[in-house]
């Protein structure tokens, strides 16, 4: 199956906004390890959680996320 | 309280409740270390219900994929493993004739009962979800 390869600017994002993992996690209602996988690019989140994360950094959702397209691994 | 304060008390009650089951089988005494293990038991479920456990979606992903991975090496396993221990003892092998392994067949009926069990559960969830989450709509 075709999984979406995806970038994300969320590192960048949380040292703008001065956020540790955990208070980042706190506020969009995940757990660290969570903040850390999207981070590190080994989980891509919802599109739930993709929006709230946007919201709260207010910025759009495709300068948070950015779509490469699309790999054949599950 | 947290997640990290919950593991650490869970890993102190079971710390407890481990002595005091050795203790017990020390003792010979089977009703101290049962009302050790429901007290822990007990005390773990109080404390959980003071606790805010946070199920985040990448661990329901995580347990959506084990739950997957589990499926699909059990079913397939209990199924063979019915088919090995049941076709035996309908082949008319001389060792099997003599009725000397009879407890096999029972063993091959309860793994083949189980992978039925297995696969209707599997069927009857995947139909629900599948129609809560709008699966097998004709709207337009």
């Amino acid at each position: 199956m075709a999984a979406a390869v995806m970038e994300n600017k969320l590192k960048v994002f949380r040292a703008k906004h001065n956020l540790t993992q955990e208070q980042l996690a706190e506020k969009i209602g995940v757990s660290r390890q969570t903040v850390n996988a999207i981070e590190a690019n080994k989980y891509l989140p919802s599109l739930g959680l993709a929006f709230k994360t946007a919201k709260l950094f207010k910025t759009k959702i495709e300068e948070l996320f950015i779509y490469q397209g699309e790999n054949d691994e599950d | 309280m947290n997640n990290k304060k919950y593991r650490q008390i869970r890993v102190l009650v079971i710390f407890f409740v481990g002595i005091i089951v050795a203790i017990s089988l020390l003792q010979d005494s089977f009703l101290l270390s049962a009302v050790g293990i429901i007290t822990g038991l007990l005390f773990l479920v109080l404390v959980r219900s003071k606790t805010k456990i946070r199920l985040d979606e990448r661990e329901k992903t995580i347990r959506e994929k084990a739950a997957n991975l589990t499926y699909a090496i059990f079913a397939p396993t209990i199924g063979i493993g019915a088919f090995l221990l049941l076709f035996p003892t309908h082949s008319g092998l001389s060792v099997f004739a003599k009725g000397e392994f009879y407890y096999l067949e029972s063993l091959g009926m309860v793994f083949a009962y189980l992978a039925l069990f297995l696969i209707i559960i599997y069927a009857l969830s995947y139909h629900f979800l599948n129609k809560k989450y709008g699966g097998g709509g004709n709207g337009e």
